[in-house]
């Protein structure tokens, strides 16, 4: 039923084997429970009114055994199913949100928007956690339909008659159930949407907690995120979730009081029939609790599909050490150049366009002589190692992120680079940092970052303001370690900075203003 | 003294209880029909309208049940409704005063309300049912059979006393499966937000192991959860299917005449089908408890969690006039994770510029958010007008520029109007700072801006901060590096800028502008050696 489950579920076959297994078992007991106990007390009692003949007659030990077995074995069936089921799938969702992470990943490397983190969030939570109820729901369906067909059997011992009403009002509750659960998308679909809204725009606004705090912005942001549609749409879900259940309830005595009626043999089958009958039913209806669900599933899976990246496109390979060219400008490799020009001219542009990150920088861009937009991240992370102005890092320690940068980083390597970039009495190695480097200040997350590309060994830097944040004593100190490293490394340096001193470290000046008549002339 | 802010016990929606209720008294409706029927075919023929009888109870069940479900969804809504209206206005402003992630802090103010969903909406109702039905059950089954009432009560006793060892299991881990599926949820949004990063490194691979890594983890708390709920709900269903076969074995033994012990009573067929008939629904009503206990455990769970957070908020201060005079005595600061920055003294009067300075990563931010009472002081005293100041007291009257900005949705004259100033001074402001351009290209004070504040640059946003903190005409400005990431020439206009309203205001920045320095009345340096 469901293709992105199937392979992570492939992985717990023996759990969703044995939870069916348990789950049919415990079906059969309830059912074998009442209608055994049904028949034996009837049968008791017409043998209690024949006489002494009678009762000694009647065996009692093979049912009243009988009983006994079925009550354990329901109790030991239903403990199975349950547990069994839930490893499967929660094993199953583990290794698929991972999966998931891949994929967003791929996709964004094939130039998609991953799209807001609240909203990737709500995927990753909630859509997910439909799917492990559908990964639970395969070993109960099971025992819903072992149950209803045990039930049909049972019946089938009063006679033809019961039989078919029996199994025309089973059909009967599958087909009102799905015919009522036609209306639950549509519902789903809007709780759904309501919901990943308000994830994604908490997560939006929450960031700059210090400016809620002084203007009081609190409140409005609050009634901004505050939804009515959400509660409407809940409302009319469970109204309508309410109805499905009632219709089952109702088909399901219906169906009773119709066998009482047409049922034909003595008195003990038709206590068998009955009782068994009730029981099967009951496990029937909670089929219905299946298709209230269907559909959201398939929805979320839907959306999970949509996550699916693209084939990946194979760029052209790059030489390991390429020139490049920038805007009329050639340059070998381990040259060092400085992007110029006022705030707001689009040195940050030019910086993140030739690293692969954006596209829009308006100059004429090569590397390796191919135009670096086609080449996309894919084709220029191993080229280029970028750090950005908001130099974002993860939270985890500090040699978490430091080993980003690339496999298999040792921490002799590490305290190297953290002193090239003047960064190495900030914390420990191993100190939590926090989501985003919350303990850090924002000069010493620059620096964290810093040191990070240094250890990508990648044959160009591209620095976009290394130095904002730095006093001017330790930018000295940053600019003449970091001109000792790249002297000793001969990587190449593309450097976006407004400050004088961290300037010097360049050889070579671009100016970033775009001249559409130079552009031309290429 | 109560915290003003704790959240309301939520109790069980009695609507819904009582349709549980009806929903037993439908299920003994159902038995006397089955009785009946069974009654009639032994005795030869059905009467006609025994079959009916059973057909009304499953007809008063079906509708209990519904009406059960819909009312406890009602209930639910209204209470995650209650909750939000409190959470959400303590949650935002408070975060860094906390410590906490963006995606801690979604996951307690839109997740946890909605955790307690199943909690509220059935478990609860169920619970008060649940002391009724098995009651009711009981007394429907007396008059037909002292015994069957007793067997029943009689594997009621030890029922409990395993549920309840079972349960206060539970409790303990239910626990620690929050924190850690809260985490977890933390992870995936940190690694979403880092996402261009860790593609810039190549390290999506990696990344993606560590994930699944975590995940499993996660997998394998929620599962020792689940196996002390289900061990629980084993207990049930074997007590309730002990109770039923009992019962069966009694009354097969008493209508055979074959009970080991002198007859209690006497019974006859239809009494003995009437009370193997109630039998199940004995426990019904404790099974269906115990299929929502991980329901109850979610839902518990997410509320601790919620009052927990509400718990460490600090009561809200009565508003300061603005000081005149602030002044700081060996102030210490710190910050949640334990970093100390201080001891650190100012004198500052206003009107007049005054500059915190220091090496980066020595504290400047973190003084400024002290002020405002995001981050906790330690030690020494900070007085206001010669009184002593509680951080957080001056809010009202502080204009705040940080290094990020929050935009409400709406238009920027929206978001520049809080202090009521008007077009022409917002576009005087806007355009010194160098934003005309910009302006121009997207339609003036009408741009609308989104709560993410998407088309803006940093520096764009940044220069917005300043405006709003200049035009909201507030007596002291506090201000966070207002020159950083600025061409020169800009830069120039805006410490122009700041020395002409620091004629009539207390502007306060942390800056390492040296010429911005060298305008200030005073100086508040903070020294590397003492930020530890």
């Amino acid at each position: 039923m469901s293709g992105l489950l199937d392979a992570p579920l492939a992985g717990q076959k023996r759990a969703l084997r044995w939870g069916m297994v348990c789950a049919g078992g415990a079906a059969l007991a309830a059912i074998g429970l009442l209608g055994v106990a049904g028949w034996f007390l009837v049968g008791a009692g017409v043998a209690g009114l024949a006489g002494p003949l009678a009762v000694a007659g009647f065996n009692y030990l093979l049912p009243s055994a009988a009983i006994r077995a079925a009550a354990i074995t329901r109790t030991a069936g239903r403990y199975g199913e349950r547990m069994l089921g839930h490893r499967a799938a929660l094993f199953a969702l583990a290794e698929l949100r991972a999966q998931l992470f891949a994929r967003v990943a791929q996709g964004a490397l094939n130039g998609r928007d991953p799209g807001r983190s609240g909203a990737m969030a709500a995927r990753f939570g909630r859509d997910v956690d439909l799917l492990e109820d559908a990964a639970i729901r395969r070993v109960a369906r099971v025992g819903g339909w072992t149950g209803g067909l045990a039930g049909l059997a049972m019946v089938g011992l009063l006679g033809w008659g019961a039989a078919m009403v029996m199994a025309l009002g089973m059909a009967a509750m599958r087909l009102v159930s799905h015919w009522l659960a036609a209306r639950l998308p549509a519902l789903q679909a809007q709780v759904a949407q309501a919901h990943a809204a308000a994830q994604a725009d908490y997560a939006d606004m929450a960031g700059p907690a210090a400016d809620i705090a002084v203007y009081d912005l609190a409140p409005q942001l609050a009634a901004a995120l505050e939804s009515s549609d959400m509660a409407r749409a809940e409302h009319a879900l469970a109204r309508a979730e309410a109805v499905i259940t009632a219709s089952q309830t109702i088909l399901a005595s219906v169906i009773v009081a119709l066998i009482a009626w047409s049922a034909q043999g003595g008195a003990p089958m038709l206590a068998l029939g009955l009782l068994a009958a009730m029981a099967a039913l009951e496990i029937w209806a909670g089929l219905a609790a299946h298709d209230a669900r269907a559909r959201q599933v398939r929805q979320a899976e839907a959306r999970l599909q949509a996550m699916e990246s693209a084939q990946t496109p194979h760029p052209p390979a790059l030489t390991s050490n390429p020139a490049l060219h920038i805007a009329g400008r050639d340059f070998a490799p381990g040259a060092r150049i400085l992007l110029s020009g006022p705030s707001g001219i689009g040195k940050t542009r030019l910086l993140e366009t030739l690293a692969g990150l954006r596209e829009d920088a308006p100059q004429v861009l090569r590397v390796d002589g191919i135009d670096p937009r086609t080449l996309g991240l894919a084709g220029l992370r191993g080229t280029f190692a970028v750090m950005t102005q908001d130099a974002p890092l993860i939270a985890g320690s500090l040699a978490d992120n430091l080993a980003l940068a690339r496999p298999g980083i040792d921490r002799a390597a590490m305290e190297r680079a953290l002193w090239v970039a003047c960064a190495q009495d900030i914390v420990p190695l191993d100190q939590w940092l926090g989501g985003d480097g919350a303990r850090l200040s924002g000069g010493q997350r620059r620096r964290v970052a810093l040191a990070r590309v240094l250890l990508a060994g990648r044959p160009w830097l591209l620095l976009d303001e290394p130095s904002e944040g730095l006093d001017r004593e330790t930018e000295a100190l940053l600019c003449q370690r970091l001109k000792q490293w790249l002297d000793q490394t001969g990587t190449g340096l593309v450097l976006v900075s407004h400050r004088p001193a961290m300037a010097q470290l360049a050889a070579e000046t671009v100016n970033s203003a775009f001249r559409p008549d130079a552009a031309n002339r290429q | 003294m109560v915290n003003p802010l704790s959240l309301a016990r939520p109790r069980p929606d009695p609507a819904s209880s009582l349709w549980w209720i009806t929903d037993t008294v439908g299920a003994i409706v159902a038995a006397v029909g089955l009785a009946w029927v069974i009654a009639g075919a032994t005795a030869g023929h059905i009467t006609g309208f025994a079959p009916f009888v059973l057909l009304a109870g499953g007809i008063i069940r079906a509708l209990a049940q519904s009406q059960a479900h819909h009312s406890g969804i009602t209930a639910a809504i209204r209470a995650q409704t209650r909750w939000q209206a409190i959470l959400l206005p303590a949650l935002l402003p408070t975060r860094l005063m906390r410590g906490k992630l963006v995606g801690e802090d979604m996951h307690l103010a839109i997740e946890a309300p909605v955790a307690t969903r199943g909690y509220v909406a059935r478990y609860l109702p169920l619970r008060l049912a649940s002391g009724v039905s098995p009651l009711l059950v009981m007394l429907a089954a007396w008059p037909a059979s002292h015994v069957a009432a007793a067997i029943m009560l009689a594997t009621l006793a030890p029922f409990i006393l395993g549920m309840v060892l079972a349960g206060t299991a539970a409790a303990r881990r239910a626990q620690a499966q929050h924190q850690a599926l809260t985490r977890l949820s933390g992870l995936f949004i940190d690694r979403l937000r880092a996402l261009p990063t860790i593609l810039a490194f190549g390290a999506e691979e990696r990344m993606t192991r560590h994930l699944g890594i975590s995940a499993r983890d996660a997998a394998q708390r929620t599962l020792s959860v689940l196996a002390v709920a289900f061990a629980s709900g084993a207990i049930l269903e074997f007590f309730a299917a002990l109770s039923v076969a009992l019962v069966a074995v009694y009354c097969g033994f008493s209508l055979l005449g074959l009970l080991p012990f002198p007859a209690p009573e006497r019974l006859d067929l239809g009494r003995a089908f009437f009370v193997l008939a109630l039998a199940p629904e004995f426990y019904l009503g404790l099974r269906r408890l115990a299929a929502a206990y991980h329901e109850k455990q979610t839902g518990e769970a997410a509320l601790a969690a919620m009052d927990e957070a509400l718990g460490i908020l600090p009561p809200p201060l009565p508003a300061i006039a603005p000081p005149r005079q602030w002044t700081g005595c060996g102030v210490v600061l710190t910050h949640r994770e334990g970093a100390r920055i201080g001891p650190l003294d100012w004198d500052w009067r206003g009107p007049g510029l005054h500059v915190v300075t220091g090496p980066t990563g020595s504290g400047k931010s973190s003084l400024l958010l002290a002020l405002i009472g995001q981050v906790a002081v330690s030690e020494g005293q900070i007085l206001a007008d010669d009184g002593t100041f509680l951080p957080g007291s001056a809010n009202p009257s502080i204009g705040w520029a940080g290094q990020a900005v929050a935009l409400l949705p709406g238009t920027l004259r929206d978001n520049l109007a809080m202090g009521k100033a008007d077009d022409g001074a917002m576009l005087a402001i806007l355009n010194r700072m160098g934003l005309d351009a910009m302006l121009a290209a997207r339609g003036g004070l009408d741009m609308v801006i989104d709560h993410r504040g998407s088309g803006l640059s940093g520096g764009e946003r940044r220069r917005i901060g300043l405006a709003r903190a200049i035009l909201s005409g507030r007596s002291i400005l506090l201000l966070d590096e207002p020159t950083a990431d600025l061409d020169p020439a800009t830069a120039e206009t805006i410490r122009n800028l700041l020395a002409e309203i620091a004629q009539s205001r207390m502007v306060i920045a942390a800056t390492h502008d040296a010429d911005l320095i060298a305008q200030a009345a005073t100086q508040c340096p903070i020294d590397r050696e003492i930020a530890r």
